[in-house]
């Protein structure tokens, strides 16, 4: 065995602070011990490689930048009194602001609440408020997610994301299930006008299978609808599968080869294994490690994007998540631009100001005004714009005649528009706990109270479905 | 040797990352060995230097005696060889150069370029005996796109 790590944790039973080892055990693995002088001993399983576990943390190398506002007096200490707390190490790069608690899909499985008692979203003033405390806390450029519940139960939502633009947050994205905007056009458009800049889309598959287990309902076509509708609105999506053991493990693949089949529109894949906060299967048995979830996207990839083309995201550790960035050049068919053999570039931009970037350019609708209304697959000459921040000249030899070898200026033509971002976050639950990851952590959730609270904190529940934190709101 | 550098093109070098004193080193080696391309009116010549990390050219001109320097520009990726294993002379278009250490007729033809683990085909110009290759300056702009890609993937 050996020691990897100290930790600070907590008890998954009482959630009372306590400390744990990280180790790697005589198998290779990796795990994570923890004692509750009440509730006994605790092991979790953090990854089944520790040698790809190292290979993730010699990659991580990132510089921070503070957030611009702290909580001014704090008692109890990480994680008991969040919002950012004096010992934040991290400035925000999402701020998730929850404009609903209602939901219509009534998931087996979800980190959030949800009741359908419209009473208790919060008004006008408070989102305003809420707004507010992203431009108080984090530095400019601010990235907000919109999200819930289902956002789209709320009628003025038009109203909300106006009054967002117009406080001048730089970034609004729309987290949704779909059904009303695959329904609903008019209420699409208002959303459009009012300046949404990508949607994420909860999709756990392309088989109606997988949406009965989870909703008991078929959703592809839903999903399928609300591609084609950002598609002709020029807007890019992001779509986001919730992967778990026993559900649908064995359809990342398939996921993958339909996001490449809908570039420039589908910007990327969001992977979220299951992570046992809210409501959430009983048993250890659904939850998948980063690697588990990598070693499927290679097989039913055929090889295509291995383990080695992912390298850490740029999170708060080097275990919170993980990306391959490539290139489509076919239907199902990949040129993966990362890869975690090359080592990492020690760039000097710190993690949240990267991923800003990361989520405002590559993430955002390809070409609102440009390539709106035509086919996957079109394959423009020089007239788009750019997505990255590296300009080639008009006169660049993608302009010329094809009988040349144009390999590279091909390359960079499927950089604007045949571009696909495959990524991953372990979210943390009771049992994966680690204070160090929270204090590092770049995504923060607006509570109605004016406060900041990292996401894992946010929806950390103990084994009992007690909150750490959300109950405190929403009751 | 005498070698002129315009406040024009020491500008440009300074945006390319060069420095006057390399791109004369590559003059006077290529000077010394004749390893260059010449223009077939004479005008030009194309001389490069390659290390582990970058290959520099300087495009220059006789000029009183000495020489000028006219452009200096620079790439990372590397030049594997002719793509799909060897040169087709030839269905190649013929380039407007001389390989000078040969003087053998350039052509225009497809090279494996390969950079972060990235290999596609790129335009170079290259003699067809003894399998030099140089990148034309038409193609910086793009070589330099598609580099700057791949390192913001990379970091």
């Amino acid at each position: 065995m050996e020691q990897i790590e100290k930790i600070s944790s907590l008890c998954p039973e009482c959630l009372r602070n306590i400390s744990g080892v990280k180790y790697a055990s005589d198998d290779g693995k990796v795990y994570i011990d923890k004692e509750c002088e009440d509730h006994g001993v605790f092991t979790t399983l953090i990854s089944k490689d520790v040698n790809h576990y190292h290979k993730m943390e010699n990659f991580f190398e990132v510089d921070r930048a503070s957030p611009k506002n702290h909580l001014g007096v704090t008692e109890k200490g990480c994680p008991l009194d969040c919002g950012l707390c004096p010992s934040h190490k991290q400035d925000t790069c999402l701020a998730v602001v929850e404009v609903t608690d209602r939901c219509d899909m009534g998931c087996t499985y979800c980190f959030a609440s949800s009741l359908m008692d419209d009473s208790k979203d919060p008004d006008m003033a408070t989102i305003r408020k809420m707004f507010e405390t992203v431009k108080y806390y984090s530095n400019d450029p601010t990235c907000v997610q919109i999200s819930g519940g289902e956002p789209t139960l709320r009628e003025d939502l038009p109203e909300i994301i106006k009054m967002g633009r117009d406080l001048g947050l730089t970034h609004i994205e729309l987290n949704t299930n779909g059904v009303r905007i695959a329904q609903d056009q008019e209420y699409f458009d208002r959303i459009i006008d009012a300046g949404i800049d990508a949607l994420y889309l909860g999709f756990d598959g392309v088989s109606d299978d997988v949406y009965m287990k989870r909703t008991g309902k078929n959703l592809f076509e839903v999903k399928s609808e609300v591609i084609n509708k950002c598609r002709k609105a020029g807007i890019g999506v992001v779509l986001v599968p919730l992967v778990a053991n026993n559900y649908n493990l064995h359809e990342v693949g398939n996921i993958i080869k339909f996001a490449s089949n809908n570039v420039p529109t589908v910007r990327g894949v969001h992977f979220q294994p299951v992570f046992l906060s809210g409501r959430s299967p009983a048993d250890q048995e659904a939850k998948i490690t980063i690697l588990d979830l990598l070693e499927n996207i290679e097989e039913q990839t055929n090889g295509q994007l291995k383990v080695e083309h992912f390298t850490p995201a740029l999170m708060a550790t080097a275990q919170c998540g993980a990306t391959c960035m490539t290139l489509v050049e076919g239907e199902g068919e990949f040129l993966p631009l990362t890869n975690i053999e090359q080592g990492s570039l020690n760039t000097s931009t710190d993690v949240a100001s990267k991923t800003k970037k990361s989520i405002m350019g590559r993430w955002k609708g390809s070409s609102k005004n440009e390539d709106s209304s035509e086919a996957v697959g079109s394959n423009k000459c020089c007239g788009n714009t750019p997505l990255t921040t590296v300009t080639v000249p008009q006169e660049s030899s993608c302009c010329r005649s094809t009988t040349k070898s144009n390999g590279w200026a091909e390359f960079i033509e499927m950089s604007k528009n045949r571009y696909l971002t495959i990524s991953t976050m372990a979210f943390q639950d009771v049992w994966s706990y680690e204070k160090g990851r929270i204090e590092n952590c770049c995504i923060h959730v607006v509570t109605k109270d004016g406060k900041f609270v990292p996401f894992c904190n946010y929806n950390l529940s103990s084994c009992n479905g007690e909150y750490l934190y959300r109950d405190q709101i929403t009751t | 040797m005498d070698i002129k550098i315009s406040e024009e093109v020491a500008n440009l070098l300074k945006d390319n990352g060069l420095k006057a004193e390399e791109m004369e080193k590559v003059i006077k080696d290529a000077e010394e060995s004749g390893k260059k391309l010449e223009s077939k009116d004479g005008s030009k010549c194309l001389a490069k230097a390659e290390d582990d990390n970058l290959t520099c050219y300087a495009l220059y001109s006789a000029s009183n005696g000495g020489f000028s320097l006219d452009s200096g520009y620079a790439h990372k990726m590397k030049m594997v060889g002719p793509t799909g294993g060897e040169f087709n002379v030839e269905a190649a278009d013929e380039a407007d150069w001389i390989c000078k250490k040969c003087n053998e007729n350039a052509i225009e033809a497809n090279v494996d370029m390969t950079y972060l683990g990235v290999t596609r085909p790129g335009n170079a110009i290259v003699c067809p005996k003894c399998g030099d290759m140089y990148l034309g300056e038409d193609m910086v702009p793009t070589i330099k796109g598609a580099e700057g890609i791949l390192e913001e993937k990379r970091g």
